[in-house]
């Protein structure tokens, strides 16, 4: 093959894991609990900033300089995701769905502000630099598979985790939650505890893969974390997929990912002149798309194995 | 059945738009620019500027034996994933030897890191002024013709107390180009005698800043400094100033640089604005790209248009001069560009040629500046005082 | 800081940028309660409108103000247009489906924008405007007063149309309670286009009375539109009292926030008042309906 193509291939899936892992997490928040959670941004910069914080040198006027391993950094990230998860997550489930959609975009903007804001913990508008890689130090090709094994390890693991939990009693009973959360209440289930733990759970593996991005970057700046490349991008890809099955998450995030990075390489062939009109309208077809598979194939490609869930409405 | 018939639908416009293989004839750099985007105000005008540099290099030989030379345009959106993605495009697929851009520092950070220092490709930043690059360990790999901001805040502290402006109110906006020139313009400042009667940042995305303004303006300043772009929140700032009446003089940066604040706020309003921006050593070089750049209307005073030709004109020198291999690029553009040398101005490309083929020394004198590259690939800045005349920016004086 | 320089430099401004919002926030409300969505394209169709009103102004010369009806009749037919292909034949889906869509409409609809007119931004009018003095204390121009006469015109006329006709008491019934409209015979995709008509009118208008007291540029709607929708719930989901209310309040606040924050973090007040509202009194200030 290629080269080229193979190193580009190995990027693209080394997103592509990342943006998956995410959308694992909202597949468990929304596909599993019906949770419209909107501020995917805000966990995943929690998770990033955190492993960033833990793990670079030291630089003056800044938190940090702990110098701590990789690992540590995504523990702490994950850690932290949680810690803040439960918090927000207690104050806004109880809201409705499209209520708990603006809750969570309003928590993910001030997370981004005060990422962008506050020099001392997060570097400000400059960020943080000098993270270290693991097998950084390996030559391009090899670094990059090295990168791309551990990233779909970890994007392993989580899968076989929440397919254990989905088929689990757990899993049963959130979809019971989400179908009919009075019947569920009147059967005597702790129906916000248990969205709680959905919750939580999916902002854990966000805040993991804001840390694997920001490890491969060696580097994060505040528009890493800006909602539109983050959240929305995360939000198609589950929804293309086929929300409530964890395949469909990862297939969409592999789907949306090829059309918005090979929607560049279509825009190219067009003729110079209108090479920066045919930028802007790689947005337009991007938007294009969501319409089209929302019409044609509104429950996504693969969608969630348990029929009874595409008879009803969904969650309020 | 469905689902095979998108993934093999899918597969094969993959295919298709995958480029051949580049032609023997070509040598292909990439063109990375924030076209979506927080800066995607400016990038048109540096798309032009680059482009204008390749028709250039092609209309008078083009590079080596009458290679073609072919810039292939990315997005690097200001963000660290899109100028990845862009990076890693141009380097895998594209084939280029060397890229100018990204436009934004984060996504030069980002793109440096995971792609071109390890596939040692040049990268040279029209744009990207963060400090933080100077510091960044790239095998010198990463050039820019635009001065860390550590100098145009200093340099325009030095200008101001030069004259006669002793207090002023600083506002800059929340990101690494604002916060950059206002911490370097507060250390210098001080440090010889100024004061800063208020210093704050702002929110880019706002519709208005009076109340800001209220309290910027009570500090008792006359003068507002505003570290923000022309074409966006430094212009609602300007205008709603001038409106309520606070403050008399105005200065800002090459951000401020824009024929959006001419045209919005008209000339007679603006004769209290001073620009600095970085400027070559001689104002011809300047004036030869203008003239070229306004042939094919294009703004030559367009925020980073003549950083962008530079960059791209310069790396297609440095592309002569290391003969086809890219892993001499990082010395051919310190050949290039770098004293001593035949001086070669903005446009000629054929001068140049003849002078490399012959083995003789040349020194780019750039429309933004010498270019003098130091060890960590950046360039000391060179500006000078601009204000508002008629339809356009003119110069007042350089700054030492 | 005395009274003199509050009004002119933080209540005034507050209250003409709310009253802005205000016209923004009820055309979201009336999304929310009659077609139950949260309406995500709302700021790039107020950016549309703004860009609009600058495309009648090129092709007839005409003032801006004049402009300006032209140009609300055409938002009109352009939401109309969207909604019969883009959020139609959702209706009976999953609201979150029509929410992604309206998200991806936002994104036709600034790509548009920026194809058509660039991403400069660009005025109605060249120069500056000084405001004059009245009463010896308060400094408005022109095109505040005017601005505020259009929302008051604007908020009266939706009011009396929605209380008064027989089609703005279909569209209380619609938000109310859509099922027992239908059984009292309402049309409900007459009502739906009607709401679209309004919807669009009220963009063009949100956005020309932005652009003219700031600038017009490709992102202009999309920045206010989270200021917006925290107006539209702080006040009550589907009262245009509320969304007036709601929209002065945060105008407002966000004028009055950099006296006790630092100005980099404007943006987060109209946040915080929403999460404020959303947990201690979600069905806002007047009492509106809960989704």
């Amino acid at each position: 093959m290629d080269p080229g193509l193979l190193n580009y291939l190995l990027f693209i899936f080394v997103l592509v894991g990342i943006y998956g892992l995410m959308s694992l997490g909202l597949n468990v928040q929304w596909g599993l609990a019906g949770l419209f959670n909107a501020g995917i941004a805000g966990f995943f910069a929690i998770g990033a900033y955190t492993s960033a914080i833990l793990t670079s040198p030291e630089v003056a006027g800044r938190v940090g300089g702990f110098g701590l391993p990789i690992l540590v950094g995504w523990a702490g990230a994950m850690i932290l995701s949680v810690a803040l998860a439960w918090p927000i997550g207690r104050v806004c489930l109880r809201l409705r769905s499209d209520y708990l959609a603006i809750a969570t975009i309003g928590v993910a903007e001030i997370i981004r502000l005060v990422a962008r804001s506050e020099d001392w913990l997060t570097g400000g508008v400059r960020g943080i630099s000098g993270i270290p890689r693991p097998f950084g130090e390996l030559s391009y090709l090899a670094s990059q598979w090295a990168y791309l094994a551990i990233v779909l390890t970890v994007v392993v693991m989580a899968y076989l985790l929440i397919e254990r939990q989905l088929n689990a009693p757990w899993g049963r009973m959130m979809r019971a939650i989400r179908d009919n959360e009075a019947a569920a209440a009147a059967m005597g289930k702790r129906v916000d505890k248990r969205r709680l733990e959905a919750f939580i759970l999916g902002s854990a593996l966000m805040g993991l893969a804001g840390a694997l991005f920001v490890h491969f970057n060696r580097s994060i700046t505040p528009e890493a974390i800006d909602p539109m490349i983050v959240t929305f991008l995360v939000w198609i890809m589950l929804i293309l997929g086929g929300s409530g099955n964890n395949r469909g998450a990862l297939l969409g995030a592999l789907l949306i990912w090829l059309i918005w990075s090979m929607s560049e390489l279509l825009t190219d062939l067009l003729p110079t002149e209108i090479a920066i009109q045919a930028k802007y309208a790689r947005m337009f077809l991007i938007g294009l798309a969501l319409q089209l598979v929302l019409r044609f194939r509104p429950e996504g490609i693969l969608a969630e194995r348990d029929p009874s869930t595409l008879r009803n409405e969904g969650p309020r | 059945m469905i689902r095979k018939r998108f993934a093999a639908a899918l597969t094969a416009t993959a295919l298709l738009t995958i480029p051949p293989v580049s032609a023997q004839d070509e040598v292909r750099i990439g063109l990375l620019f924030g076209i979506s985007g927080a800066i995607s105000a400016m990038a048109p005008t540096m798309v032009d500027a680059a482009r204008l540099a390749i028709s250039q290099v092609n209309a008078q030989g083009g590079i080596g034996d009458g290679k073609t030379l072919v810039g292939t345009l990315g997005d690097s959106g200001c963000n660290p994933q899109n100028a990845t993605d862009a990076a890693t495009k141009a380097v895998n697929i594209d084939r280029a030897v060397a890229i100018v851009g990204p436009s934004c520092s984060g996504s030069v950070l980002a793109a440096a890191h995971s792609v071109t220092v390890p596939t040692g490709t040049t990268i040279i930043s029209p744009s990207a002024t963060s400090p933080e690059l100077t510091r960044l360990n790239d095998r010198d790999r990463v050039f820019r013709t635009v001065p860390s901001d550590g100098y145009q805040g200093a340099a325009l502290a030095r200008a101001l107390l030069e004259r006669g402006i002793e207090t002023v109110a600083v506002t800059y906006i929340a990101n690494d180009y604002g916060a950059g020139l206002a911490e370097s313009f507060r250390s210098e400042f001080e440090a010889n005698g100024g004061t800063l009667a208020a210093y704050q940042s702002h929110d880019g995305s706002k519709a208005s800043y009076r109340s800001e303004l209220s309290r910027l303006a009570r500090s008792g300043a006359d003068t507002l400094m505003i570290f923000d772009y022309g074409d966006g929140s430094g212009l609602t700032i300007l205008r709603q100033s001038l409106e309520n009446g606070f403050f008399e003089q105005f200065v800002g940066a090459d951000g401020m640089q824009s024929k959006a604040l001419i045209r919005a706020i008209g000339a007679e309003n603006l004769e209290g604005l001073l620009i600095s921006a970085p400027i070559g050593a001689g104002a011809e070089a300047l004036e030869r790209f203008s003239q070229a750049f306004r042939a094919e209307n294009g703004n030559p005073e367009g925020i980073f248009a003549a950083t962008s030709y530079d960059a791209t004109f310069l790396l297609a020198l440095a592309l002569e001069h290391a003969d086809g291999d890219r892993n001499a690029l990082p010395q051919s553009l310190r050949a290039v560009a770098t004293a001593p040398g035949e001086p070669i101005l903005p446009g000629e490309w054929e001068k140049a040629k003849q002078l490399i083929a012959a083995g003789e020394e040349i020194d780019y004198k750039g429309a933004a500046g010498d270019h003098e590259f130091d060890d960590a690939g950046d360039v000391p800045g060179a500006y000078a005082l601009f204000k508002v005349t008629g339809n356009d920016f003119e110069i007042i004086a350089p700054i030492d | 800081m005395d009274a003199y320089e509050f009004i002119n430099f933080h209540l005034v401004p507050g209250l003409l940028l709310g009253s802005i919002y205000a016209i923004g926030a009820i055309g979201v409300t009336l999304v929310f309660g009659i077609l139950r969505f949260a309406h995500l394209a709302h700021g790039d169709m107020i950016t549309l409108g703004a860009f609009l009103v600058l495309g009648v102004m090129a092709l007839s010369g005409l003032d801006p103000w004049l402009a300006l009806p032209i140009a609300m009749v055409l938002s009109a037919l352009i939401a109309i247009g969207i909604d019969a292909s883009c959020y139609d034949y959702l209706r009976k889906r999953p609201r979150i489906l029509t929410v992604m869509a309206s998200l991806g409409v936002a994104l036709m609809v600034r790509a548009v924008v920026q194809m058509g007119w660039g991403t400069d931004p660009t005025t109605y009018a060249t120069g500056i405007v000084r405001p004059t003095e009245y009463f010896d204390f308060i400094l408005l121009r022109d095109r505040e007063l005017a601005t505020f006469a259009v929302v008051i015109a604007l908020v009266v006329g939706l009011e009396a149309f929605l209380r008064l006709t027989r089609w703005g008491r279909a569209m209380r019934a619609m938000s109310d309670n859509p099922d027992l409209a239908r059984l009292c015979g309402v049309d409900t995709r007459q009502v739906v286009r009607l709401t679209w008509v309004i919807v669009g009118m009220l963009c063009a208008a949100a956005g020309f009375l932005l652009g003219i007291n700031t600038e017009v540029w490709a992102m202009m709607g999309w920045w206010a539109l989270l200021s917006i929708f925290a107006a539209a719930i702080l006040g009550g989901v589907g009262r245009i009292d509320g969304a007036v209310l709601g929209g002065l309040i945060i105008g407002v606040a966000e004028e009055l926030s950099v006296l006790i924050l630092p100005s980099q973090y404007k943006s987060a007040t109209a946040f915080a008042i929403l999460l404020l509202i959303l947990l201690v009194r979600p069905r806002g200030l007047l009492k509106g309906k809960v989704l």
